[in-house]
């Protein structure tokens, strides 16, 4: 009796389901209301590579304004657990809602650009930001700096600190994040066309951890006593890796650089422990990733334009179907203070 | 010494990797980072005593991250607002209290699993910080760094702290009544309140001491730098209920010996390192930790079964 | 006994219907605040999201109603998903082959569990505790932890991807799997003896029942279903990582207690791990479209596993005080 109630609920509940709301063709609808200019608010969803990430933070606050500034209505969603999956099953239920555009810092280059095409086949405009999909999947990508001048300028600083010649380790997020592995490969062609004399001896994931992060810089500290510097391409692993350094009582010996958040490495850098921290302004990024994914919603912004009006923040090389915010920038003792993020 | 087998043999693979240590890579052995070692590890003792008697006593608590993560975000506000140390360290540690009691709570006065409460209490607790918090780190004020002493003395307090309360944990199983209450409700609840335990009551209050030494463990790792990584915590369950279960603690209750929980604490704690120093990728971790929790539980298994053939 | 036994029955079906209850509410609440969220795209939307999920708390219901327990299918789930993108761009199996094989793998490593669970009576949660790092451990191992597998042919994306005959292309997979745990656990002696394990190992043994044959049916299984959910989870996103399926298990042990299963053993069915399964999907997709942030997603998953656990407790604890308030009543003098 109990069997055979149960078996009736779930095809009921099937029934329900095939009864819903005839599908739409949602992406489609919606993209036309906006690219003639329509009274619909254009809706933007944006995506950072997982929620809880202070960098990404920071994003959402200049994205926020361009928001406001815009008259758009801002989605923002991310995973918060590690499974791959995730950034798809979102990116799939903004195309059901049928959000105007979709801005995504991609975890997995080839896994997210699947959903990303479905979007772009329903219509919904597509950028990526800070990580990039498929070059098919999104029609532009807005890049803080190109990846190749995030890996140079990284191998740059720290070749100048060394005087162009040492040991370095480095410390990543984990194994796994697309971009960084992209970075790390940049790091290494510069270090193998310029700096022949320095030597990358060890690779550590610290799984996004700051404590982890010391941990293992003290590991690598005492395993390796030729090591003259740290490079930390994880954000939480520049206050990690420092750390780690002041408490080896190695400040001065061993240098830490990395590319963080300033408000994270302040007391580092002012105590001389961390020498330079690379970063973008993490706000402007969001902003003009607002500004591009809306251009593009309204149709002002095409493939082949060479330049992006961007607000308050003025105009934009677009090289391609890169959006550049610009190189990377270095905050070191003179200049860390202006900053708050 | 056959009633200390196992975790002798514990000891005995713990000697060993630190030998092929010495051997291999003697680097290994300088006092700093050794020292940073201990200090690192020093809250995961605390919480390791604490899920030790927790598993001894039959039951299981996976919330202990995202307690610790709480506490810890908890205790960097307070401090950074201007709190007294002593008062911030007694309000962590009173944070761990009320949340190990409401899992105590669950599974001792409601009677649910452990392993479903917890698993609710972690996702609830983890969920809710991180939607309070984004990610931000909290800056702790000067000051709280070592509570102020020097970075030595504050790492010898640390440690000092973490072994003063491993022994006196272990005394307190051994000797005192209440510390047996717990290996008898492990044992046999039905038993044990036949004998005029209450095994509820003992069961609530291990999981309230469990969530009190959390408590207490995040502040340890608190002031052990000027930030407070909101993250931290995680993956701290899986190493403790590790560090216990290859130490000797049966998960089917009733058994173990907090020292055995030292020794494969360390044993663990040992892995990263030794990697480090002897050059090997990081991406092996994972796997040499899961073989090492294999390879402990095999032996108990096949000890037992030489005993009971 | 036969009271008690209705009692349980009682509960259960009460638990059951108050699932779909909770279930339906969802579905009526999303609905009101999500204008497409009960579009037929949509409900697609979230049967495909859910079917590895889903496969993972299947496999896991005949699991836990023996009693014990997997924590290391999620892990396994990584595993299979890149031994699977090896066997094809490596090895150069064709993609059933390779799929064939995966399956094969996972028969093994449920059967590594099964053996040390069986043969040296070693509990569940520690054995699966050590695989589920282990199996993790080798596909980030076997991938140095940067390969993935990506470029696979259109025909075996389509899989994960597109509608065959109307409904989602996995959704017949997993309907057959469905059916075939349904029936094992339902209408088969083997599936009456694994509750039975559950509720009383020693006493089932005592009936002549084979139970470390029967457990380790239930955990191979388990790494079987498991490699099947890793192909489609391939199929679906496209790629092969070492990370895949990560806290699938967590999420999978949800849906089966929410079920109704009792985590003890003994009492539980499969149409209710199906529903918990629906619960926690809708939760997840409609909160969505409710402009919420995952973290409450999240939350609510937590409080609600609490609620359904104190509600299946509830009716004992009220039969408790009745008796204990009874037997007060009967102790009070009469006076005259």
């Amino acid at each position: 009796m109990k069997k055979i109630f149960s078996l009736l609920a779930i095809a009921g509940l099937t029934l329900l389901i095939g009864c819903g709301k005839p599908s739409e063709n949602s992406g489609g609808s919606s993209a036309g209301a906006s690219s003639s200019g329509g009274g619909k608010k254009v809706t933007i969803a944006l995506m950072p590579k997982s929620k809880g990430n202070a960098y990404f933070i920071s994003c959402k606050k200049g994205a926020d304004k361009a928001a406001a500034e815009l008259g758009v209505e801002l989605l923002f969603d991310g995973p918060t657990d590690p499974d791959p999956a995730k950034q798809n099953e979102i990116v799939e239920n903004w195309i059901t809602i049928g959000v105007d555009a979709i801005a995504v810092a991609c975890e997995n280059r080839e896994g997210i650009s699947t959903a990303l095409r479905k979007a772009k086949s329903k219509g919904i405009k597509v950028v990526t930001y800070d990580a990039d999909a498929q070059p098919d999947a999104r029609e532009f990508f807005v890049n803080q700096a190109t990846p190749e001048g995030i890996g140079f300028t990284l191998m740059d600083e720290a070749a100048r600190l060394c005087g162009n010649e040492g040991e370095f380790a480095i410390i990543t997020a984990s194994l796994t994040a697309a971009n960084m592995i992209e970075w790390q490969k940049h790091i290494e062609a510069r270090r193998s066309s310029k700096y022949p004399n320095m030597k990358m001896i060890a690779l550590r994931p610290c799984d996004d951890l700051k404590d982890k992060a010391q941990s293992e810089a003290t590991a690598l500290m005492s395993a390796n006593p030729n090591l003259k510097c740290i490079m930390a391409i994880c954000s939480p692993a520049v206050p990690g890796a420092a750390e780690a350094v002041k408490q080896a009582g190695k400040t001065g010996k061993v240098k830490v650089l990395g590319l963080g958040l300033p408000n994270e490495n302040k007391r580092y850098v002012h105590e001389g422990v961390t020498d330079s921290v690379i970063l973008w302004n993490t706000e402007d990024l969001g902003y003009l990733t607002i500004h591009s994914a809306n251009a593009l919603a309204k149709g002002t912004l095409k493939a082949g334009d060479k330049s992006i009006k961007a607000g308050a923040l003025g105009e934009f090389q677009v090289e391609g179907d890169s959006i550049l915010l610009g190189k990377p920038f270095i905050f070191n003792k003179d200049n860390i203070d202006k900053f708050d993020f | 010494m056959k009633r200390h087998f196992r975790e002798l043999s514990v000891a005995a693979a713990l000697l060993l990797v630190l030998l092929a240590l010495a051997v291999l890579a003697p680097a290994f052995y300088q006092p700093q980072p050794l020292l940073s070692l201990l200090t690192r590890e020093a809250p995961t003792l605390v919480v390791a005593c604490g899920m030790a008697l927790v598993i001894i006593c039959r039951q299981i608590d996976i919330s202990v991250g995202s307690q610790f993560a709480v506490c810890s975000v908890a205790a960097g506000l307070l401090a950074a607002n201007g709190w007294p140390l002593p008062l911030v360290s007694l309000a962590s540690v009173v944070f761990g209290l009320i949340m190990g009691a409401f899992n105590g709570w669950l599974v001792a006065g409601l009677r649910l699993p452990s392993i479903v409460v917890t698993l609710a209490t972690m996702v609830t607790w983890r969920e809710a910080l991180r939607w309070l918090r984004q990610g931000q780190f909290v800056n702790l004020p000067d000051g709280t760094q070592w509570l102020g002493l020097s970075q030595l003395a504050g790492q010898c307090m640390l440690i000092v702290t973490a072994v003063v309360l491993l022994v006196a944990l272990a005394l307190a199983t051994k000797h005192l009544a209440a510390g047996r209450f717990v290996y008898a409700v492990g044992t046999d609840a039905e038993a044990a309140r036949l004998a005029g335990i209450r095994p509820q009551l003992t069961t609530f209050s291990v999981f309230a001491f469990m969530g009190a030494l959390v408590g207490l463990a995040a502040m340890m790792n608190v002031v052990q730098s000027p930030q407070v990584d909101p993250k931290s915590g995680s993956g701290l369950e899986l190493k403790v209920i590790a560090a216990a279960v290859v130490g000797g603690v049966a998960v089917s209750g009733g058994r173990g010996k907090l020292w055995g929980v030292f020794v494969g604490l360390l044993l663990l704690a040992c892995i990263s390192p030794a990697l480090t120093h002897l050059r090997i990728e990081a991406y092996w971790e994972k796997a040499i930790q899961g073989a090492i929790i294999l390879l402990a539980v095999v032996a108990d298994g096949v000890r037992n079964r030489k005993e009971t053939v | 006994m036969n009271t008690e036994k209705h009692g349980f029955k009682a509960a259960l079906f009460r638990h059951e219907t108050v699932l779909l209850f909770v279930v339906v509410l969802e579905w009526f609440y999303f609905n009101s605040v999500g204008p497409r969220f009960g579009s037929v795209d949509n409900s697609f939307d979230i049967m495909r999201h859910s079917v590895e999920i889903g496969l993972l708390a299947l496999a896991m219901t005949p699991i836990i109603l023996t009693g014990g327990i997997d924590l290391s299918v999620g892990s396994l789930l990584g595993l299979c998903a890149i031994l699977f993108g090896k066997f094809w761009r490596d090895v150069g199996m064709p993609i059933p082959l390779a799929a064939a094989c995966t399956i094969g793998v996972g028969a093994l490593a449920g059967g590594l569990n099964a053996s040390l669970i069986t043969w040296l009576r070693l509990p569940p949660l520690i054995v699966t505790l050590g695989t589920f790092s282990l199996f993790r451990g080798l596909a980030e191992a076997i991938t140095r932890g940067v390969d993935t597998f990506t470029n696979f042919p259109a025909s075996f994306l389509f899989l994960g991807q597109e509608r065959w005959l109307g409904i989602p292309a996995q959704a017949p997979a997993f309907i057959v799997v469905a059916i075939g745990i349904w029936l094992l656990v339902h209408r088969t002696t083997f599936g009456r003896s694994f509750r039975a394990i559950g509720f009383a190992p020693e006493g089932t043994r005592y009936a002549g029942i084979p139970v470390e044959r029967r457990l380790a049916l239930v955990y191979v299984l388990a790494g079987m279903i498991a490699a099947i959910a890793a192909v489609i989870y391939t199929a679906r996103l496209g790629q092969a990582k070492a990370d895949a399926g990560m806290g699938y298990e967590l999420f999978a042990i949800t849906a089966v207690v929410l079920g109704g299963t009792s985590i003890f053993g003994g009492v539980g069915t499969v149409q209710g791990t199906l529903l918990g399964v629906a619960a926690i999907a809708i939760l997840n997709n409609g909160l969505v479209h409710a402009r919420q942030p995952r973290e409450v997603a999240g939350m609510l998953t937590g409080v609600l596993l609490i609620l359904a656990l104190a509600s299946s407790i509830l009716p004992k604890i009220l039969a408790t005080w009745r008796a204990r308030r009874q037997t007060s009543l009967n102790k009070t003098p009469v006076t005259t």
